[in-house]
């Protein structure tokens, strides 16, 4: 589904990324570690065109978009959840949500948005709420709701178990997990809880300072002590 | 004073013009023995700025004493430019505050001068300009105080609504102020006799009224500038610079935000007083006219175009704002345009001039100026020492 | 009491306009974080191209619209070409470049319709009611903002442009990965400060002289009524634009009509040392 080759991306002086490969394929989510700083949230960023990069290819679906505009993404099947979760928190959840459905075109509107709600329980009941009165939680089920909507066919997750609970940690996994096995939706997912992603991951990679330093199956990887002391921290 | 070894055995011993990498900062980097005349500029910078000043002084009574009387008002009015254009330049360029109410504080020296003139004859000029300082330096630490508090586009708009509401007190204290007409300014000072007659000595020519008022503004001008080169590289100027590149650092070093912001304020707003003395002199009238906001912008183009923070640049400054204005209003005239119309060219192209220069130098004409310095005395400093 | 009543009356009215204006000054800088000072003179050259389109036309209204088209055009090219380039800089690049700006059309005002004050026709009669000093004129005004704040509500708050506008000024790089063209966002919002400019610059030529400078007070005036408001709120900046028209006629007609600038730069020091954010802002902590 998304091939990413050799891709190389810096900032100034400072190289994030060093000739970084993989592949997401359909109906598999494949984790991406590694430390802060290991260049995790960039690849994301570059890869859905926030971030131009120097040198690389990236391609969905076998068509090129290494340098396509970021903002047509959505339309191409790529929704990309950022680091921090991107809630707009100055509109209400539902609006959220409609700017999530706003560009895939279609007349089911009010429809879709039924089923995010039937889908995540908690924003059904805060539709006109001021997205800022949302908790950790909730505001990860408005991004995760609110790219579903776009129906992608890769989603990009960055960070999303950041300052929650594990049962939330939890009960977001094991959605993307289903809608992955049911959907064929394909998955990028960075984490910093390499633990908890390598359990729901089919395939994990591992960054440090910009390069791949492995790519495996991800229980493999998870068994693997020396390398998990090594980048993974546990 | 010190002349570093080196001077003599391989060097060039034949005056050379240019001017020799370290003199400015007063260290000496390899490669910068100087030659010929240069030896005589002293390495201190009290005494090298005196004598800059001492010779511009020269250089100004041999033009003035050259050109025709329309020329010499001209260079009567730069001299009430140079004070106020290098005050604004201390504020914004090294401590990085703009400022548009410059123009409105330069009003209130002018008014003060002129009503101390008014009422009290035979004061001697120089104590009515002190006090004229005084009063704008006290009004400078009032809106000084508020503007510390400010940045960027609130003080832009805070010194605006400043300058535009200030004429208003004019007009409001008619009866004292003068109103939209303004007040005459009488008594204006003369030269002594002894004075006249020493000048007659030396250059054989009379030393009319208007050539006395020019010299004394170039007097009071130089002045300014000699105390602010000075005051600039004190360690007020590093802590002013300090303050305008990085706040946080300037705190932790201990440095108080609001009194050195208040003090640039104040200090800028004392040279405004000195340049709005002086135009009460030279102009002879003061009146709200003579002080709306596209002063405060001329004297902002003003010091964009001189580099801001040089202060050689705000006195380029000052001589754009006199001579090119005519100059582009007389070329329009040529174009067609009518009299009316042709006051507008010049604002018309510093607009211009405004908008592009921010264009073509993003980093902000500071970073750009100081980072093209900077980059040519390293290189010069590289290529010294890789010659030898 | 009647010279109280007739006060508030025209407090109200000027109030309206310089809300108008202040709410130009609000869309600009919720689309792009910086304040224009050269929103009034860009208004004042739409009010001459009006004056000019009535004075060939004979038509007030075709002379409102020009403005209004106008105004839109000239937001979204010094947005496109001026203003872009310095978006992101430091914040001083863009207030020299906005004064660039203010300073540019004035001068060209000057030099296309001279510097001569040109009475500007009136929407309506200009001969006040027996009951109360107000004009049909004045009515007209009320009526023309209350009409056009009814519009931006309309528009940021129920149309899914709007709401792509509001994403674009709240979370630009989210805004982007959702799709949002917020580049073209920005350019609108510009481009809808300048009709609504324009829309201001008319109102008050309306029924009296002008010259190039006419609208410099205003910006003044608008841009206080904005900081009091909070910068990024829209009833802040109507709330404002009332309260300096009231405090400009209050003074005016109590005091001393050469005052009330300084009246509203008092009120901008007070707000800007006691409540920098202003009275309605959405920010948690406005650093001015």
């Amino acid at each position: 589904m998304l091939e990413v080759k050799d891709l190389t991306a810096t900032y100034g002086p400072v190289t994030a990324l060093d000739g970084v490969s993989l592949s997401v394929p359909q109906g598999r989510i494949t984790a991406v570690l590694g430390a802060n700083g290991a260049g995790k949230t960039t690849l994301l960023r570059t890869i859905s065109g926030l971030v131009r990069p120097k040198s690389g290819s990236i391609a969905l679906e076998g068509q090129d978009i290494t340098r396509t505009p970021v903002e047509t993404m959505v339309r191409r099947g790529m929704a990309h959840v950022p680091e921090g979760r991107g809630v707009i928190a100055e509109l209400t959840v539902e609006e959220n949500l409609r700017l999530g459905r706003m560009f895939r075109g279609g007349k089911d509107e009010a429809q879709d948005l039924e089923e995010v709600y039937r889908l995540f329980p908690p924003l059904d009941s805060r539709r006109k709420r001021s997205a800022h009165t949302l908790s950790g939680g909730e505001r990860q089920m408005l991004v995760v709701g609110r790219a579903l909507l776009s129906k992608p066919k890769v989603l990009l997750l960055d960070e999303p178990s950041l300052g929650l609970a594990p049962l939330v940690v939890a009960q977001i996994f094991s959605l993307v997990r289903e809608l992955v096995d049911t959907t064929g939706l394909a998955v990028l997912l960075v984490e910093q809880n390499a633990k908890s992603a390598l359990s729901i991951a089919d395939t994990g990679v591992v960054l440090n300072l910009g390069k791949v330093v492995a790519t495996d199956d991800a229980q493999r990887l998870a068994q693997d002590e020396q390398l998990r002391h090594a980048y993974l921290g546990f | 004073m010190t002349t570093p070894d080196g001077t003599t055995a391989a060097t060039d011993e034949s005056t050379d013009d240019a001017k020799q990498p370290g003199a400015a900062t007063g260290l000496t980097l390899p490669g910068s023995e100087k030659k010929g005349v240069w030896r005589f500029v002293p390495e201190k910078t009290l005494p090298r700025h005196l004598l800059l000043v001492l010779l511009a002084f020269v250089g100004v009574v041999l033009l003035v004493e050259s050109v025709s009387d329309f020329r010499v008002s001209q260079l009567a009015t730069m001299a009430y430019y140079v004070p106020a254009v290098a005050g604004l330049t201390l504020l914004t360029g090294i401590n990085g505050q703009i400022s548009l109410g410059h123009g409105a504080l330069m009003a209130v020296g002018a008014y003060t001068t002129a009503l101390m003139l008014e009422r009290y004859e035979g004061v001697p000029f120089t104590l009515v300009l002190v006090v004229a300082v005084v009063v704008t330096s006290l009004v400078g630490v009032l809106v000084g105080a508020a503007a510390s508090r400010l940045h960027g586009p609130y003080l832009a708009g805070a010194t605006l609504a400043f300058a535009v509401g200030l004429p208003g007190l004019a007009i409001y204290f008619e009866h004292t102020l003068g109103g939209e007409e303004g007040l005459r300014v009488r008594n204006l000072p003369e030269a002594p006799g002894l004075v006249q007659d020493a000048f007659f000595f030396i250059t054989g020519n009379d030393l009319t009224a208007g050539k006395y008022r020019a010299y004394l503004a170039w007097f009071f001008a130089l002045l300014v500038l000699f105390l602010l080169s000075n005051l600039v590289r004190s360690r007020y100027g590093r802590m002013w610079r300090a303050v305008r590149d990085d706040e946080v650092a300037a705190e932790l070093a201990g440095i108080d935000l609001g009194r050195a912001r208040i003090l640039a304020f104040v200090v800028s707003a004392a040279c405004a007083g000195v340049a709005g003395a002086l135009l009460a002199v030279i102009t002879r009238l003061v009146a709200p006219t003579s002080f709306t906001i596209v002063l405060s912008i001329f004297l902002l183009v003003a010091i964009v175009v001189g580099g801001l923070g040089s202060l050689t640049g705000a006195v380029l400054g000052s001589a754009l704002l006199v001579f090119f204005i005519p100059f582009v209003t007389d070329r329009a005239v040529g174009l067609g345009l009518s009299q009316v119309q042709a006051a507008n060219a010049a604002p018309l192209i510093f607009g211009l001039f405004l908008v592009v220069i921010m264009l073509a130098a993003p980093q902000g004409v500071v970073g750009t100026i100081r980072l093209r310095h900077l980059t040519r005395k390293a290189e010069k400093a590289m290529r010294a020492a890789q010659a030898r | 009491m009647e010279q109280f009543v007739t006060l508030t009356v025209n407090g109200v009215i000027l109030g309206s306009v310089f809300a108008a204006f202040a709410l130009t000054l609000v869309l600009i800088f919720r689309a792009t974080r910086i304040i224009n000072f050269g929103q009034g003179a860009m208004a004042m050259f739409s009010g001459f191209l009006a004056l000019r389109t009535i004075e060939a036309t004979g038509s007030w209204w075709l002379g409102l619209l020009v403005a209004i088209v106008s105004g839109f055009v000239i937001g979204a090219l010094v947005e496109r070409v001026i203003v872009r380039p310095v978006e992101s800089g430091p914040e001083i690049n863009a207030v020299i470049v906005t004064l660039g700006v203010f300073v540019g059309f004035v001068a060209l005002a000057g030099i296309l319709f001279g510097n001569q004050f040109r009475g500007f026709p009136g929407a309506f009669s200009l001969q006040g009611f027996d009951l109360v000093a107000i004009t049909p004129n004045d009515l007209f005004k009320l009526g023309a903002v209350v009409v056009a704040l009814l519009v931006l509500v309309v528009l940021f708050q129920l149309t899914s442009l709007g709401l792509q506008m509001r994403a674009a000024a709240f979370g630009q790089e989210v805004a982007r990965l959702l799709g949002v063209r917020v580049s073209n966002m920005l350019t609108l919002g510009w481009a809808l400060a300048g009709a609504f400019g324009a829309l201001a610059g008319v109102l008050i030529a309306s029924g009296s002289p002008i010259s190039p400078n006419y609208m410099d007070a205003v910006v003044v005036f608008g841009f206080v009524a904005a900081v009091l408001g909070g910068l990024d709120s829209f009833v802040g900046a109507v709330v404002g634009g009332l309260v300096l028209g009231l405090t400009s006629t209050y003074v005016s007609g109590y005091v001393s009509s050469a005052l009330p600038t300084l009246a509203a730069l008092a009120i901008l020091v007070v707000v800007l040392l006691v409540r920098p954010g202003g009275l309605f802002s959405s920010s948690v902590a406005r650093k001015v």
